[in-house]
């Protein structure tokens, strides 16, 4: 239950970045769980450097932003009238540049991350509870908390929604576009760089497997159809909490990862369940 | 005018058949073993990939699940051949029909979905097959349904006409070139021009009589019929399929060199193959590592999405038109 409920913040996480993202921009970001992995790997070689922790973690998260902000602000803008597929798709190409980068430099080698916190713990009703895991659980809370406060109250938060709404009519009545994008871009890849260390440290280290916790990120954003923080919040929460209660149900251990998967086609279900029309529209 | 067009027609064809004649004699005889086994299974990714092409180019759906229904293919051949006596070519047209049926109703929810819920729910399809796999095994002619016994008892049997490695790649390529044949008499008959207008615009075809659901549905059942016969073919290949060749990533990254070959023309797909298969054992051959490749691939994939809709093959036959028009 407690490990689900910090894995389960790890995707919440995850969904919740995508969703900034893609609220912000139109891009639904599938380079996520590479940039988390290129994060990841980062603090881990700083660390093994000898820097201090606190060192490496920025590091992580600076990663992450430049990453991030390196894709929206040079390649993101000439896609910026494109359909979301294609928006996607393109994303998966620099995917695939940074997953490839990344295994290159380290090697297969099995490694660990360690965080400092992991070592602190306290036990509740016979379970040990690291603090990472309380991090993980408590800082996904309250950035999901703190993303939608920042979407309602500040200004640059209303520029995003407007842009999610029209990007053409918001150019039309003065927003600065890039800037409000590259913003969107930089947050989403802190929250990336962080999400990836804490991936790294409850989970395992290794680029693929954290790249491709993308698709249960996006599981998790799907539950909240893309757009509402709240319910991919949940959704992520709830996903990585039905994962880790199926490991006591013998027959459906190995299939637990499917929970994901299962839970984003049944909301995909659900959300259509209304439609007739097939007009293509911009989504 | 309308003789020259024919003519081009005409000479297109040549070089299709061409291209296949060469394929067919000359290259089983020129390579040696290593490159047979590699060749072999480009040219089988080459007809998955043209099942991603015809669902991108036709309809512009992305097809992000093509390498988990390969998997799906290759352990119902796998099955079958364990569980009964039937030649080959029977068993692969089952378990093409049975990888269709089922990439049909993995498809089904998405149909009335944009196009980008479509794309996700196939990469959740490929997350969750990659899941099963390593879950189930492939069968190895063990007992029971799952058929896995720690050390295989049995063996994959190949067609009786294609035992060596060679003559199997002799006869991947005639089944693939069947299979793109296949596809392509869809695209010219009726379901083509359903498509043509579909793309053009979902609410005219729906208002000119179009089933738009019938025809999308249509679509991806072909290209999951593709997927199928790769798959089976990928069995009779290596005889003994790994679970962890099948994840959600080669699905991606499948789909992502099928853009980049270009999409909507036959040569698009067999570079896509070439690509996926050859181009990372020519780096692993010279001793570069093949980590790199996969930086290469992402560069030309923002690159044919940016600058170069049709891919590699787009530019290509742009390329020769040119050169036609200089000799005139």
């Amino acid at each position: 239950m407690i490990s689900g409920l910090a894995v389960g913040s790890l995707y919440a996480l995850g969904g919740i970045g995508l969703v900034v993202l893609r609220r912000a921009t139109g891009f639904l970001n599938f380079a996520y769980g590479a940039i988390a992995a290129a994060s990841a790997m980062i603090c881990w070689q700083f660390i093994d450097w000898g820097f201090a922790g606190p060192v490496s973690w920025l590091m992580s998260i600076l990663t992450g932003v430049i990453l991030s902000v390196f894709f929206g602000r040079y390649l993101a803008p000439s896609l910026a009238w494109r359909e979301p597929v294609v928006k996607a798709v393109a994303t998966l190409g620099f995917a695939l540049i940074i997953l490839g980068l990344v295994s290159f430099i380290w090697d297969d080698a099995a490694r660990k991350l360690v965080l400092p916190t992991d070592k602190i713990g306290f036990r509740l009703m016979e379970v040990r509870i690291t603090v990472t895991r309380i991090i993980a659980f408590g800082s996904s809370l309250l950035i999901a908390l703190g993303t939608i406060l920042y979407l309602e109250k500040t200004r640059t938060g209303l520029q995003m929604r407007a842009l999610a709404n029209n990007r053409a009519h918001s150019a039309l009545i003065g927003i600065p576009i890039l800037k409000v994008e590259t913003i969107a871009w930089a947050l989403s890849g802190a929250l990336a760089g962080f999400t990836g260390m804490l991936f790294g440290d409850l989970v395992r280290l290794d680029p693929t497997i954290i790249t491709f916790m993308v698709i249960p990120a996006i599981a998790a954003a799907i539950c909240g159809r893309l757009e509402s923080l709240f319910l991919t919040f949940i959704g992520g929460l709830s996903i990585g909490v039905a994962e880790a209660m199926l490991t006591l149900v013998k027959p459906a251990a190995p299939f637990r990862s499917l929970v994901a998967f299962v839970v984003a086609v049944l909301v995909i279900l659900w959300m259509q369940r209304k439609q007739r029309l097939v007009f293509q529209t911009e989504d | 005018m309308d003789v020259i067009s024919h003519f081009r027609q005409e000479s297109r064809t040549y070089a299709a058949l061409g291209f296949v004649a060469i394929c067919v004699i000359v290259l089983p005889v020129v390579i040696d073993s290593i490159w047979v086994k590699v060749l072999t299974s480009a040219v089988i990714f080459t007809l998955a990939a043209y099942g991603i092409s015809l669902l991108y180019s036709q309809l512009g759906l992305v097809n992000l699940s093509q390498v988990a229904l390969i998997g799906v293919g290759g352990w119902i051949m796998l099955r079958l051949n364990y569980a009964v006596q039937f030649p080959f070519e029977l068993n692969l047209l089952v378990s093409a029909v049975i990888t269709a049926f089922i990439g049909m109703i993995l498809a089904l929810p998405a149909m009335r979905m944009k196009g980008l819920y479509l794309a996700l729910i196939t990469l959740m399809v490929a997350g969750g097959f990659q899941i099963i796999f390593s879950a189930i095994q492939f069968p190895n002619g063990g007992a029971g349904f799952l058929g896995v016994a720690l050390q295989s008892p049995g063996e994959m049997r190949r067609p009786l006409i294609a035992e060596s490695d060679t003559a199997y790649l002799r006869y991947s390529i005639i089944v693939v070139v069947l299979g793109v044949m296949l596809a392509a008499a869809h695209n010219r008959g009726r379901p083509g021009r359903a498509w043509a207008m579909i793309r053009k615009s979902e609410a005219n075809a729906m208002a000119a009589g179009v089933n738009v659901t019938l025809y999308k549905l249509w679509c991806f059942t072909l290209s999951g019929f593709l997927a199928g016969v790769s798959g089976g073919l990928l069995a009779g290949a290596l005889k003994i399929l790994d679970a962890k060749s099948f994840p959600a990533g080669e699905s991606i990254l499948l789909f992502a060199l099928t853009i980049v070959g270009g999409v909507g023309h036959w040569m698009g797909a067999v570079i896509a193959g070439f690509l996926y298969r050859v181009v990372p054992a020519i780096f692993n051959t010279i001793g570069i590592d093949a980590d790199l490749s996969l930086v290469i691939f992402g560069a030309a994939l923002l690159h044919a999405i940016m600058t170069a809709p049709n891919g590699i093959a787009g530019q290509l036959s742009s390329l020769f038109q040119s050169l036609g028009r200089q000799n005139k």
